[in-house]
């Protein structure tokens, strides 16, 4: 697994873990938040890739700096990993979604320290800096949350953006390329993702008109590739004109 | 081996990492700076300009040894994860046996397979061993290198105390170098020391 940064400004910093070497289980990115000495892991991964997950993690952070972890939702690939994280460092604390709170302890994870987020959402201070837990509910998950940094303008989307891209990818959607054709080249990978995963064009409209208020310089998926700069809006553009849902077909 | 040992080592790992390359940035520039006073007082302070391109070379060097650093310390990390994912495997077998001698049943396929998972275990803690006394090796190397750099600062020192008269600032020029040297050996030092103490707890395991 690689490990890139995504964000500086002094000791406020975001990276993502990338292109996992395990090939058997979905490929998933995990990202990183780290603010004066305090650092933040979101969608730590599953039970089969801690070892390189944590591997790459520790080029960029002192494991030690860990003070909190944000699971978007319950999957496998998400969160599996938790008590293998919470031998390592029992004093991480997990915020998860409090619908989810019974499925998430199944990981093995009885005594593990979790912090219910509200269906409305919340926020968490990590090293003097407010992070937002955005609601994402049905995007794929019905309690699923987002996680946005005003500051360095982030916004973790979870499976909102995901794409299944072979091995060796790059972290970026063709971050010089002006024209759009790497978006689009890009964006069918990510279509069938779309259509099959989210349920509910609904929460999708929901989701696009809350999103669309914030200030994003890079929307970072779970699992393929970070969209950003003008590659954000072509996201949520196409995003809005994609109907999903389609495992019932009318 | 204790999972919180082995976090000290992870962590020790990146602070030692982080230090040596500033370390070694700074003793870069320090070279860089020393080889830019010789330039420009010309012929006079040639016998400075050898100990400083001297002192430039083996920085290079250093960060050369300081690369592979990295390279053992990762499969080091994965090979210790990997044995506390499979640890996690026959705790959860245990339980289950436990759970079943209370009421009196008894599995053998179930201590079968959790014989294999300790088997895998200790076969993954003799590879994870290879790997640290290979990180420890690299060490060393490293070692030698900041030791070599150590005589060229001592030679630094002579050249500059015998070229006092030609009013070029030499001797402070070798002082910060003489600190930088010393900043990445503690930091090469202390690490070594954490390593072979986790060399020593897994040699008592094994």
């Amino acid at each position: 697994m690689k490990a890139a940064p995504i964000f500086e400004a002094g000791s406020h910093r975001w990276w993502i873990l990338y292109d996992q070497e395990e090939r058997r289980v979905i490929d998933a990115n995990v990202y990183v938040m780290e603010s004066n000495g305090q650092s933040l892991i979101l969608d730590p991964g599953g039970f089969e890739v801690f070892p390189q997950v944590f591997a790459a993690l520790v080029e960029v952070i002192p494991p030690s700096s860990l003070k909190a972890a944000f699971v978007s939702h319950q999957d496998p690939d998400i969160a599996s990993s938790l008590p293998l994280w919470h031998a390592c460092n029992a004093q991480i604390q997990w915020h998860i979604p409090k619908l989810w709170e019974g499925f998430i302890r199944h990981y093995g994870a009885l005594e593990a320290p979790l912090q219910n987020i509200p269906d409305e959402g919340g926020d968490v201070l990590i090293g003097g800096r407010r992070l937002e837990f955005i609601p994402a509910h049905y995007l794929h998950s019905s309690a699923n949350f987002h996680v946005y940094d005003p500051e360095a303008k982030v916004l973790f989307s979870g499976d909102v953006g995901a794409a299944l891209l072979p091995p060796g990818h790059d972290a970026w959607v063709g971050r010089r390329d002006r024209t759009g054709r790497a978006f689009d080249e890009h964006i069918a990978k990510a279509k069938y993702f779309h259509q099959r995963w989210m349920p509910s064009n609904a929460a999708k409209k929901d989701w696009i008109n809350r999103v669309s208020q914030l200030e994003i310089e890079h929307l970072c998926p779970q699992h393929g590739a970070i969209y950003s700069g003008e590659n954000v809006q072509r996201f949520l553009n196409w995003f809005d004109e994609l109907t999903v849902g389609m495992g019932i077909r009318p | 081996m204790e999972i919180q040992h082995i976090m000290q080592v992870v962590d020790a790992s990146f602070v030692a990492r982080q230090s040596i390359e500033k370390s070694l940035r700074e003793i870069d520039r320090r070279a860089l700076n020393a080889m830019v006073l010789v330039k420009r007082h010309g012929n006079t302070l040639a016998g400075y300009g050898v100990v400083a391109q001297a002192f430039r070379e083996r920085a290079a060097n250093l960060k050369e040894s300081a690369s592979h650093l990295q390279e053992t310390i990762a499969p080091l990390i994965q090979a210790h994860m990997r044995i506390l994912q499979h640890q996690r495997f026959v705790a959860s077998f245990s339980a289950i046996a436990q759970a079943m001698a209370q009421y009196g049943q008894i599995c053998a396929s179930l201590e079968n397979i959790r014989t294999r998972w300790r088997d895998t275990i200790a076969r993954e803690e003799v590879e994870a061993r290879k790997i640290l006394l290979r990180l420890i090796a690299t060490v060393d190397v490293l070692q030698e290198g900041i030791e070599e750099q150590e005589y060229v600062v001592t030679n630094g020192r002579i050249e500059a105390a015998l070229a006092e008269d030609t009013g070029a600032p030499l001797m402070r020029v070798s002082r910060d170098m003489g600190e930088a040297v010393r900043t990445v050996s503690n930091a090469i030092r202390t690490y070594r020391h954490q390593l072979e103490s986790l060399a020593y707890e897994s040699s008592t395991d094994i």
